[in-house]
């Protein structure tokens, strides 16, 4: 793979380490402006870690982890003031109310407050939030809080988004709207880089797709390069995923549970 | 009734606590020895305790003249017959108190609905796994002390006895807030429902007032002199009381040591009935209520527009503006924090209580000035150090906000340094004004108070936030830890030694006081204030400068 220095993401011979467990194992990775970049891989392969690393909230023991040609351990907050990101399993201040919530991440990212009320209230009538912004976030249903955890992604308009399952329990359509809306950013430039066990999403999405395993870097490439990679032509993303990450006795398992 | 189930249920709580005590929750192993540790230090410190007070009786009992030797001995069998009211009242304190802590995370108390587990399975669970750990541990240290004294009392049948009517006491507390609890998510859901916006601040006053009449009551009941009037009283008043429900156990123990066992009988069936009668509401209440959930606040309505507010025009940058906002709704609106203004409540009670005359004890001329310096003093700094204490690791689970926010350490700390001052000397201002209305000071001891006081916010702010950055625990289950143990206690210590540092300067005064000496004082007030308010200054910057430190590293290493 090899490197580009005008990516938008770059991380060189990157490793961490918990105690005995090697999360991330000596993984390069380039993402290159204005594409949907997938992250895969199976639990415990070291995606979120190295999500996490590029906002500087892990630490790498080794390597080098740049996000628009900033090293993250340099100047972790210029990097944050950039991207937009929405973890696993968003904790959200719940005695806030919704607007409340995005009130606040307006002030964080520093937005105008004109420019602020008018893009809280474009998303909210979009997501179909309208209406609940004045309940308390603690009243809000799973998906409700993950629309909020995206809009605050999205509020500042930021150049890189970092999503780690963003279509978590959204109904079909607040999940259209933000496949579409993350067709329509790419368009305007903005990289996304996601990570997600739903594989249909990560082939309909993505630019390019990365597959992790036990903290290495298996394969990276399009649909297609990944198809030829596995010999596995005309084949879609699951397949490839299982026969390259090495899990596809699916059926021996399924037998072996049916006895 | 499925007792495994509920044996399973309370050993799930019990697990709970491994989070607090777990350092490495990968490959955990429990250990038994920690786990009981606390039962058992507590049956060896009551049997310790109950010795060396069954010691001091045969002592007392081989000097002192019989007459002596009966009020001693009929004191001690009063303090016996109070100990189940005294423990009902303490246990509904501390039940309610940890119901309270937990109320922050919903996740805790959900009922495992979906399980095949009975409704009476579930309450007996949670009626009983809310007095495991402190409160089973004074029980069984109080009544392990009470049998082994009354060994040298000759009065085992007795004391043993009253430790089954300690853990029915604790038991019936225990259900009594089970009751409440679900009552009040019933209730509070009903006012969410009438008030609207208003309930925000319905269910922070209301929580206020919940507490101060609380601890108005457990102080008369409990300290000094009160304690004692209690223990009288019940052991006098009970038989005209015997009515009332909650005094049936002492009822028991006060028939039982008379020699009127059928009475005892009688009274031990009816606190058996009245226990399980309150057994049986709280069944009911959560089947109905169990799974009640309290309605949306809706704290605004129409269309949304924010406001820039007054922090901007107070040089604070729009992240730090923010985040102020942010911490004054959260203390306002999550119960577990409000805790921290009911301690400046619980301060000032007793002295104040004390100077209207309400405790029966009047206060003396030469105590004036220090209840008035521990009514003026001590509430503000106490908000100092708590809101110090926990203002970081309050975020928990929603820290990760901060981490990936583009925050500096510097507005992180600027922040949350300026919402404990300015909190800290609100509350000065005000106990103040009720310290000053109750004891009457002169002008410069008013003064001198206020500006010290200011002294201690700011320093011991600046030492807590220093700390309490560093000690954050972000655990929320089974209930926001906020701080670590550890961090804590060297917080305290560090508080206490720069609150001496601070003060020092006026120990010529205070000693010349407390020893009516006469003549003039080492040093000049005003100096004494001068230097007081370069120690803190020293203390503050030195302090504010550590909580920067400890900020970056706690920002740069999110992981842990």
């Amino acid at each position: 793979m090899t490197l580009n220095s005008t990516s938008t993401v770059e991380l060189k011979g990157v490793v961490k380490r918990y105690s005995e467990i090697l999360a991330v194992d000596n993984v390069d990775l380039s993402i290159r402006p204005g594409e949907i970049f997938g992250l895969l891989g199976p639990n415990g392969s070291g995606k979120s870690t190295t999500l996490k690393m590029l906002l500087g909230l892990v630490q790498p023991d080794a390597g080098s982890v740049n996000v628009f040609g900033i090293d993250v351990q340099e100047d972790a907050v210029a990097v944050k003031r950039q991207v937009g990101y929405v973890p696993e399993s968003p904790r959200l201040y719940e005695f806030l109310t919704g607007i409340e919530y995005l009130d606040f991440i307006g002030d964080i990212y520093g937005m105008k407050t004109e420019e602020k009320r008018t893009r809280i209230n474009e998303y909210l009538k979009a997501l179909e939030l309208e209406g609940r912004e004045g309940d308390m976030i603690s009243s809000y249903s799973q998906g409700m809080k993950q629309k909020v955890a995206l809009i605050s992604a999205l509020l500042h308009r930021p150049r890189l988004l970092i999503l780690d399952e963003p279509l978590s329990g959204l109904d079909p359509r607040s999940a259209r709207i933000v496949k579409d809306l993350l067709h329509e950013l790419k368009a305007q430039g903005v990289t996304t880089l996601m990570s997600t066990h739903v594989l249909e999403i990560a082939q309909a999405l993505c630019d390019r797709i990365a597959i992790m395993y036990g903290g290495k870097l298996l394969t990276l490439g399009s649909i297609e390069e990944l198809r030829q990679r596995a010999s596995m032509p005309g084949s879609g993303l699951e397949d490839i995923f299982l026969k390259l990450t090495g899990t596809g006795d699916i059926r021996a398992v399924v037998e072996e549970l049916l006895k | 009734m499925n007792w495994k189930n509920v044996a399973h249920l309370i050993r799930v709580d019990m697990k709970s606590g491994r989070l607090i005590r777990g350092q490495r929750l990968t490959k955990y192993r429990e250990s038994r020895l920690f786990t009981y540790l606390l039962y058992g230090g507590a049956l060896a410190l009551g049997l310790a305790v109950g010795a060396t007070a069954g010691f001091i009786y045969s002592g007392v009992s081989a000097v002192a003249d019989s007459q002596l030797m009966t009020l001693f001995h009929q004191g001690l069998l009063n303090l016996f017959l109070s100990l189940p009211t005294l423990v009902l009242i303490y246990s509904l304190v501390f039940t309610m108190m940890q119901q309270i802590q937990r109320s922050g995370v919903k996740v805790s108390v959900l009922v495992p609905y979906w399980l095949p587990i009975t409704w009476e399975e579930h309450t007996l669970a949670s009626i009983l796994a809310n007095f495991l750990g402190f409160l089973l541990a004074s029980i069984i240290f109080t009544g392990s002390a009470i049998i082994v004294l009354s060994i040298f009392m000759g009065q085992v049948g007795y004391a043993v006895l009253t430790f089954f009517a300690l853990l029915a006491s604790a038991f019936m507390a225990s259900a009594i807030t089970e009751v409440f609890r679900i009552l009040q998510v019933r209730f509070i859901g009903a006012v969410y429902k009438s008030s609207g916006r208003g309930a925000v601040w319905v269910r922070f006053v209301g929580s206020l007032l919940f507490f101060i009449v609380f601890y108005i009551v457990y102080f008369l009941i409990t300290s000094g002199t009160g304690a004692i009037a209690f223990v009288q009283t019940v052991a006098s008043a009970q038989s005209a009381v015997w009515f009332i429900p909650f005094l049936w156990l002492g009822m028991t123990l006060h028939s039982f040591i008379n020699g009127l066992f059928l009475q005892a009988l009688i009274f031990l069936t009816l606190s058996l009935l009245f226990i399980l009668g309150l057994f049986y509401a709280a069944v009911v209440l959560n089947r109905r209520f169990g799974l009640y959930e309290p309605p949306a606040i809706t704290v605004s309505r129409g269309v949304y527009a924010p406001r820039t507010g007054f922090l901007g025009r107070l040089g604070f940058s729009t992240v730090e503006a923010a985040l102020i906002r942010k911490d004054l709704k959260a203390f306002t609106r999550r119960r577990e924090l409000m805790y921290i203004f009911v301690l400046p409540i619980v301060i000032i009670i007793m002295p104040l209580m004390q100077s209207l005359g309400a405790t029966g004890n009047p206060v003396l001329a030469e105590a004036a000035p220090f209840l008035f310096a521990l009514v003026f003093l001590v509430p503000g700094v106490v908000i100092a150090m708590g809101m110090g204490n926990m203002i970081i690791g309050e975020e928990g689970g929603a820290m990760w906000r901060i981490y990936s926010a583009p925050i500096s350490a510097k507005s992180l700390v600027k922040s949350k340094y300026f919402f404990i001052v300015f909190f800290s000397i609100l509350v000065t201002i005000v106990t103040g004004i009720v310290g000053i209305s109750a004891f009457h000071p002169s002008l410069r001891i008013t003064v001198i108070a206020f500006v010290e006081s200011l002294f201690l916010v700011f320093a011991l702010g600046a030492v807590s936030l220093a700390n309490g950055i560093k000690g954050a625990d972000f655990t929320e289950l089974p209930r926001p830890r906020m701080m670590r143990p550890l961090w804590g206690l060297i917080n305290l210590i560090v508080c206490c030694l720069v609150a001496i540092a601070i003060l020092i300067p006026f120990i010529s005064y205070v000693l010349r006081f407390v020893l009516f000496a006469s003549g003039q004082p080492a040093i000049d007030l005003y100096q004494a204030v001068v230097i007081s308010a370069l120690v803190a200054a020293v203390v503050t910057f030195v302090f504010y400068r550590i909580a920067l430190k400890n900020a970056r590293e706690l920002l740069a290493k999110a992981e842990t």
